[in-house]
């Protein structure tokens, strides 16, 4: 059985503090009908809640073996507030009220559970459930939505199994009602299916169908069969109702505590629902739970479907409408179960515990040491706080082949506060594609980056962040022989260049250092339409087939036409029988233009067309060249950037943040100093002696001298002290190294190196301490008239020695 | 002037010194050869200079068309003239020179950069059509009025101004005034001003600047009114309605009618003459306002089918240039197959598939045109007829508001007719009270006479009415029948560009395919 987490509803209860008003927040507890749960069973549970409860904001505890162990080690009772441990009368007659209430229940109820009223708390002391809620408000913003509070609440608890979840009776009653835990067999869906199949569809689809339905029937059967539960609807499990109403909450829902998420009341994997609690009051479902939670209706207003054990406290919750009519019908009941008059005023007493408190660390930390794994039918996730891993992982997601979570499928691990702003890595382990994905901010704009090795002219895929780069490169795909970028926004309207290489060409004398580039064979470039030219001089497509010296143009098509004009340049230079090199012949551009042009059919036209586009050439042949650098760069860069994985940390991040922290402790450094300092300079030399005199009393003249004089000697007297302690120190390290000196000259002989070096060392210590007891001597005789006439100075303008002034005077 | 060049003699700018000019600053080294080999034609020239060529005379540059530098500095040249097909031009120079007025510059709304130091002007004017000028140099001529500066204010694109060794210049508050009333400008006389002394300018000359400011928003104001009014009165136009909201037939009717007037200042005609009005301004405005709502469903009706035109077109195009791509992609790599192979027979067999494949391209893009063709006439015909109906039931609602006029018309002459007699028995009786202006009194000398002017001046009346109802139904007609024709000589002008187009690249295909084989069956 699986343990309540107290902790869950104390959280949910702290978010729930400044929404008391607009959601209704329910605890409840169900048990499945079957289930006899038993004091003790409660007991026990109660006190691990408590104790969680207790551990919440800093101890984590980890799965025990040894349940009970861990209850009593981890709580020192002693420290706990007096309100663990006793009852005060108020809560002494609730508990009075809850017995009473318990006990008619029981009697008009005999065949139902016995009530979860009073659990005892980790100090054995029985309090009442409602008691154990405490509203707090925290002071995290994300606690202040469900969702997010009941994510940090899954988080944050670790679930550990109880003990014993099954006791004999409950075998017993498994074979009852066995029912209940049999999962619907999926035969029954797929014949409906294929009933539905028959009508419509032919003999032949059918059976393939058939087929199919039965391998997946299978599988699902297999899948199926790694989890019948033996103890289908014996479990006991708390969790969260939140009422609709209030805080734009539109419909009931339940919070499961243990996953954080939000179910409606419809699940179905909520079997039933025994009572329900807040910290104001206490409900117990009337209604029956055959179809689960389905046909529940929430009017906790509604006595004949929610019976109340205190009166008078929710009544603003109840709907108007079903009030008037219980309020009459189910009177009866209400006496029948002990609704004294007194009851009526009773409130519930104010809650014992103490408030919960979540210091930022563990609010960061989120999980248990930090850390979390969730296993999912053939995935696990695993969480980590941030900055816990140095490489910034915060999550790592594993897909798995098979159910024993053996086959790794894919992995997608999500970083946090990265240097190089990496956020999700994705690895298919299928493929072995690697794709990377970053954040913008990249040094090199990267978008993602998807590779199968990081070695050069391999296969792999880089997007950039176009606008962070001045080229205006979106995508650059490359394979062994190919390279292809895309372009966008740029002011030459160049779309797309694509590259084809030969295989490399060895080169006998070159140095190593000197880089050997493939061949191009082929570059073509796309454009897009530049509107300030027309259509037939704006070039949509230049193929420069370098290896056989043409150079293809495909012009746009204009508006109105189908067809676009091509020119195509065969660049030969060639001679003539003369032996004249021959410039430019008709027959180098071969061009079909959609409107014939006069000044097109120009030699010179042509001619400058083509040195034109030869320069071009050379700049394209360039540009690729760079383009394989710059993935060469970027390789390299990426190969850096994983290896030192450097995290950022926010400059408010007053914690993790050193530069700030060392600023930061400097200032405060500096403020003591200065405290000190002024500490110092108020120090009363008067006060010792004006303590011997009358308080209060204006001192005469004479006295005022007395006391000038006594202060000044007596100051006088602590300079020389100084001094003389001084000298003594002085002289008594100046003996000392004399005997040392005398000692080793007469045993130089004798001496280990050892020795020897241990004297020298001495020696020079010494030599340093008496100098500076040299120098502290002198300044202490510099500075001592100095100071003395200061005192004077000081001790002649103090107003309390007033009388001083006036003898001058 | 007294210049050196001053001593030879003028130079005329004829065919010889122009070609001459030509060859020396065109193309050089191999491209020179090629353009020695072909010639270069005079309106293939970006750029031609002229300088310390002691010409008098700007002449012979008519041929020029695409000419975008012209420097003719350092020439004794008198008159700006014969640059007026120079409509490309964007940097002129003509420094140095014996100008005294700037003058036919009116054609030349792209130039940018005009040069004028060192001349004798003495006054910046006729500078009008140069919108796009940005640097002016006028440095050394003879302008001595400060006010040619506000001149300049037009200029939105000026930013570098040269007038140094003007007499202006020698004012003090030279530079203050410049930099004060063009506060654009960047440079002035070689040097960037600063920001400091703007501001000081700006300080100084506030006063006169906002006074002018005001009077040129005011003016602006006023063209932008005028804008507007010509634009509502063209809209109207278009709605063949103009002058329809108001009195204007109605003041036009009397306009030209004495006797109808003169009759106007019988008793009792003076409120009939208002209510009538009334009415008839009524029946006018509701013309205008039927008018405008039907050129507004005329206008979408035409939109509506010029998009769905359009679309059809696109899509057409669309499927033309996916053919066409298909064909390529197919035909470049049956062409490079027949280059790679060898044996005679194979060749001519992929030379008769490939042309196959052309003809083939043919008769699909040829189908799709005539589909289309059929499509849109189909189109253009159901418009027309739509059209045509929109204009009938148009003319025939105008026609009958137009009666209704004509009625009040006749009932006002009935009135008015009724009128006169009683007053011309008044008066044979001689018990008429008020008196009535002579010429007025004149007409009542007997019956016909009085039943004449008020007849002509009914005619007058009736006359404008109809003429200005058959101006609309001429103009609306004659409007619908062009816009049909223009609609379907459109349509065949299409067709046969596309036609034409697809031959073209056909033929060009074919060619090639032919020029393969030539080159083929040589090797």
């Amino acid at each position: 059985m699986e343990v309540l987490r107290e902790k869950v509803e104390e959280e949910e209860e702290a978010e729930r503090e400044e929404a008391a008003e607009r959601a209704e927040w329910a605890r409840m507890e169900k048990m499945m009908r079957p289930v006899e749960v038993r004091k003790e069973e409660t007991t026990l549970k109660q006190e691990t809640l408590r104790d969680l409860e207790k551990k919440l904001s800093e101890i984590q505890i980890t799965v025990s073996a040894e349940l009970p162990a861990f209850t009593k080690d981890t709580i020192d009772i002693s420290k706990l507030p007096v309100s663990y441990k006793t009852n005060t009368p108020k809560e002494e007659h609730l508990l009075q009220v809850a017995d009473n209430f318990s006990r008619q229940y029981s009697h008009l109820c005999p065949d139902r559970v016995p009530l979860f009223l009073h659990p005892l708390n980790e100090c054995e002391v029985p309090k009442f459930v409602s008691t154990t809620l405490r509203p707090t408000l925290m002071p995290y913003p994300e606690l202040y939505n469900w969702d997010s509070c009941a994510q940090f609440v899954s988080d944050f608890l670790t679930m550990v199994p109880l003990p014993d979840p099954l006791k004999p009776t409950i075998k017993k009653e498994e074979k009852v009602l066995p029912k209940k835990y049999t999962i619907k067999p999926p035969r029954d869906l797929c014949s409906r299916f294929e009933q539905e199949q028959e009508v419509k569809k032919q003999q032949e689809i059918r059976a393939q169908e058939k087929k199919r339905l039965r391998e997946e029937e299978e599988r699902l059967m297999e899948a199926e069969k790694a989890k019948p539960d033996a103890l289908h609807g014996l479990r006991v499990h708390s969790w969260v109702l939140v009422l609709s109403g209030k805080r734009e909450v539109p419909e009931n829902f339940f919070i499961d505590p243990f996953t954080g998420h939000s179910y409606s009341t419809q699940d179905e994997h909520f079997l039933g629902i025994e009572s329900l609690w807040n910290h104001k009051n206490y409900w117990i479902n009337m209604q029956d739970c055959w179809n689960c939670c389905k046909d529940l209706i929430f009017d906790l207003g509604d006595p004949v479907r929610w019976e109340y054990m205190l009166l008078g406290t929710d009544k603003s919750q109840l709907s108007l409408t079903e009030e008037d009519d219980s309020g009459i019908n189910d009177e009866d009941d209400v006496e029948n179960l002990g609704k004294e008059d007194e009851d009526k005023s009773f409130d519930m007493p104010h809650s014992w515990v103490e408030q919960i408190e979540i210091s930022p660390e563990a609010f960061e930390t989120r999980c248990p040491n930090g850390k979390k794994v969730i296993q999912y039918k053939r995935a696990k996730l695993e969480k980590w706080a941030p900055y816990l891993n140095s490489n910034g992982l915060v999550s790592r997601l594993t897909t798995y082949e098979d159910l024993e979570c053996t086959n790794i499928l894919e992995i997608k691990e999500w970083y946090q506060n990265r240097e190089d702003m990496l956020e999700l890595k994705h690895i298919n382990k299928t493929t072995d594609l690697k794709t990377d994905y970053f954040k913008p901010g990249h040094p090199q704009a990267l978008r993602v980056h998807s590779y199968k090795s990081m070695q050069p002219e391999m296969d792999r895929v880089i997007e950039f962040y176009e606008t962070a780069r001045v080229d205006g490169l979106i995508k650059r795909e490359e394979t062994p022989r190919t390279m292809t970028e895309y372009y966008q926004g740029r002011p030459d309207f160049l779309s797309y260049r694509h590259a084809s290489f030969g295989p490399r060409v060895k080169k006998l004398t070159l140095s190593s250092a000197e880089s050997n580039p493939r061949p191009i064979v082929k570059i073509t470039e796309r454009f897009f339409r530049n509107p300030a030219k027309p259509a037939e001089e704006d070039v949509a497509e230049r193929v420069f087939l370098v290896a056989e010296e043409h150079i293809q143009l495909r012009y746009h098509c204009r508006e109105d036409h189908i067809t676009a004009s091509k020119r195509e340049f065969l660049r030969r230079t060639e001679v003539d029988s003369k032996g004249n090199k021959i410039i430019m012949t008709p027959d180098m551009c071969i061009s079909f233009e959609v409107e014939p042009m006069e000044h097109t059919k120009k030699l010179l036209y042509q001619y400058e067309a083509m040195m034109n586009l030869k320069r071009e050439e050379k700049l394209s042949r360039h540009q690729v060249w760079e383009s394989e650098l710059e993935v060469l760069e970027i390789l390299k860069l990426r190969e850096e950037e994983e290896a030192a994985h450097t995290l950022t940390i926010s400059i408010y991040d007053t914690k993790r943040n050193e530069k700030s922290k060392e600023y930061r402790e400097a200032m405060e450094r500096v403020m003591h100093e200065e405290h000190l300092r002024q500490v110092e300079t108020q120090l009363d030399y008067l006060a010792p002696f004006l303590a011997q005199l009358p308080p209060g009393e204006k001192l005469t003249r004479w006295q005022a001298v007395h006391l000038k004089d006594e202060c000044l000697s007596d100051f006088k007297q602590r300079l020389i002290n100084k001094a003389n302690l001084i000298q003594a120190r002085f002289e008594k390290e100046t003996q000392e190294l004399q005997k040392k000196q005398q000692w080793y000259q007469e045993n130089q002989v004798t001496l280990t190196p050892e020795d020897e070096d241990l004297y020298l060392s001495y020696c020079s210590q010494a030599m340093f301490r008496i100098r500076i007891l040299e120098q502290r001597l002198n300044r202490h005789k510099e500075l001592a008239p100095l100071k003395y006439l200061a005192l004077e100075e000081k001790l002649y303008k103090d107003p309390r020695l007033g009388e001083l002034q006036k003898i001058f005077a | 002037m007294n210049r050196p060049c001053n001593s030879m003699e003028p130079r005329v700018m004829d065919d010889d010194m122009l070609k001459l000019a030509v060859g020396d600053q065109g193309p050089q080294e191999e491209a020179g050869q090629l353009a020695k080999q072909e010639g270069i034609l005079f309106k293939d020239v970006l750029s031609l200079q002229l300088d310390f060529r002691n010409i008098l005379r700007i002449d012979n540059l008519w041929q020029f068309e695409n000419l975008r530098k012209l420097q003719l500095d350092n020439n004794i040249i008198e008159k700006i003239e014969g640059l007026e097909n120079l409509a490309h031009l964007v940097w002129l120079d003509l420094s140095f020179n014996n100008i005294e007025t700037i003058e036919g510059l009116d054609t030349l709304v792209n130039l940018e950069d005009l040069s004028l130091f060192n001349n004798r002007i003495s006054k910046i004017d006729s500078l009008d059509a140069l919108v796009k000028l940005q640097v002016l140099s006028l440095g050394n001529n003879r302008i001595d009025n400060m006010m040619n500066i506000i001149y300049l204010r037009r200029f939105k694109c000026l930013r570098t101004l040269s007038l140094s060794r003007n007499p202006i210049s020698e004012a003090e508050d030279y530079k203050m005034f410049i930099c004060a009333y063009l506060p654009d400008l960047v440079y002035l006389d070689y040097r960037r001003i600063d920001d400091h002394t703007k501001e000081l300018a700006e300080a100084k000359h506030q006063y006169s600047i906002d006074e002018l400011k005001h009077r040129e928003n005011l003016m602006q104001a006023q063209l932008e009114d005028e804008q507007a009014r010509r634009e509502e009165l063209e809209k109207h136009k278009t709605a063949f309605v103009e002058h329809l909201n108001g009195s204007f037939l109605f003041d036009s009717m009397y306009a030209e009618d004495s006797e109808g007037n003169k009759l106007s200042y019988l008793p009792g005609v003076g409120e009939l003459l208002e209510t009538y009005k009334d009415k008839f301004v009524i029946i006018c405005v509701n013309i205008f306002e039927y008018g405008l709502k039907q050129q507004e469903k005329r206008k979408t009706e035409l939109d509506t089918f010029s998009e769905c035109v359009h679309e059809a077109i696109q899509e057409n195009q669309e499927q033309g240039k996916r053919k066409i791509a298909k064909f390529e992609e197919k035909h470049l790599s049956s062409l490079s197959a027949i280059r790679e192979e060898s044996e005679l027979p194979n060749i001519e067999k992929m030379i008769l598939e490939c042309s196959a494949d052309i003809s083939e391209l043919f008769d699909a893009l040829m189908t799709l045109e005539m589909q289309l063709v059929e499509q849109l006439e189909e189109t253009i015909n159901m418009f027309e007829r739509n059209i045509v109906d929109m204009v009938g039931v148009f003319i025939e609602n105008v026609q009958s508001l137009m009666a209704q006029c004509r009625d009040l018309e006749s009932h006002h002459h009935e009135k008015l007719l009724e009128i006169s007699i009683s007053t011309l028995e008044k008066i044979v009786e001689g018990d008429l009270d008020e008196d009535l202006p002579n010429d007025l009194r004149a007409l009542f000398v007997d019956k016909d006479t009085i039943v004449n002017a008020v007849g002509a001046s009914h005619d007058i009346h009736l006359l404008k009415i109809d003429n200005r109802e058959d101006e609309l139904v001429t103009r609306i007609n004659s409007w619908c029948t062009r816009l049909v024709d223009k609609i379907h000589k459109d349509e065949i002008m299409r067709n046969r560009k596309r036609v034409k187009e697809i031959n073209q690249y056909i033929d060009h295909m074919q060619s090639e395919l032919d020029n393969l084989e030539c080159g083929d069956i040589l090797d």
